[in-house]
């Protein structure tokens, strides 16, 4: 009896650390070097001049609206930078080839379409900004 | 700039501490499930929580029996929620919730205590991990289940 309550204690326990290393994680900023560009017609959506947040959703995701909400305020806030969401429960073929383990999972792409950031997990303001810092504004667009 | 790509469509809205309090409702008939063991009160508790499951999972966590205490008992000293959120989630993670209390309730009747554990187990950590944390366990594994049984093109 007592030894079977502390199997649970370190079970509760166990799932804890768990949680606090995953949600550590959660919208970390990774900058990424992928070969080839995601065109509109794969996104199935116009790319930002400058950048695109390209989130990957599913409707049983709790945090993806959330997520998304953040996303258009921050791509509304600068210029040549667009929002795209897509269903990765729909769209397997671009989860599995792009690596998209969870949802929310936000790419962010340059202004050639090239991946070049992601965030896995819902990421805060700061880290949404932080992950446009991986794509300038390209040389025709500054003055 | 924004562009509209995904579909949203009109959802129930549920109250997420309402949810949560399922949870723990949960949490707690699952844990007295690990203490009882792989006994006949064992499983007779599993099935009982599976009952409970029943609603949430098939019309979804508004329409349980734990959602109709909350709403009676818990909201009307708490307020209303700052947010609400879609029932897909939380129901996706019901039936979840439901498939492993079956199969501990399985296991159980069979008589393996192993397979009676470990999925009741399961239940206690989802649960565990929803009630204390908000977090939704079946929620980020749907994206890995739907990649898995789902065949590339």
């Amino acid at each position: 009896m007592i030894l079977r309550l502390i199997a649970i204690a370190v079970l509760l326990g166990a799932s804890a650390l768990f949680y606090y290393w995953w949600q550590g994680r959660q919208g970390t900023v990774r900058r990424v070097e992928r070969p080839g560009a995601l065109t509109p017609a794969v996104l199935g959506s116009p790319r930002g001049g400058r950048a695109t947040f390209v989130q990957f959703s599913t409707p049983m995701c709790a945090k993806c609206p959330g997520t998304a909400v953040l996303l258009k305020r921050v791509a509304a806030e600068q210029p040549h930078v667009t929002h795209v969401e897509i269903d990765a429960a729909e769209r397997l073929d671009l989860a599995r080839e792009l690596n998209i383990m969870r949802t929310p999972t936000t790419l962010i792409l340059n202004s050639d379409g090239i991946v070049v950031a992601r965030m896995d997990g819902a990421p805060t303001e700061a880290q949404a900004r932080e992950a446009l810092e991986a794509a300038p504004l390209p040389p025709e667009y500054a003055i | 700039m924004t562009t509209d790509a995904a579909p949203v469509s009109q959802d129930i809205q549920i109250d997420p501490r309402g949810y949560r309090f399922g949870a723990s409702v949960t949490l707690v008939i699952s844990i007295v499930a690990l203490v009882l063991g792989a006994t006949t009160a064992g499983w007779v508790t599993m099935a009982i929580l599976a009952l409970l499951f029943l609603p949430g999972a098939t019309v979804g966590p508004q329409a349980t029996l734990q959602a109709r205490i909350f709403k009676r008992f818990i909201r009307p000293r708490i307020g209303a929620p700052a947010a609400t959120e879609s029932f897909r989630p939380p129901r996706f993670a019901q039936q979840m919730g439901l498939g492993f209390s079956l199969l501990a309730v399985l296991f159980g009747v069979l008589g393996s205590a192993p397979g009676f554990f470990i999925f009741t187990g399961f239940v206690v950590i989802a649960s565990f991990l929803n009630s204390v944390f908000g977090f939704c366990l079946g929620c980020e594994i749907y994206l890995l289940a739907k990649r898995a049984t789902t065949r590339a093109a």
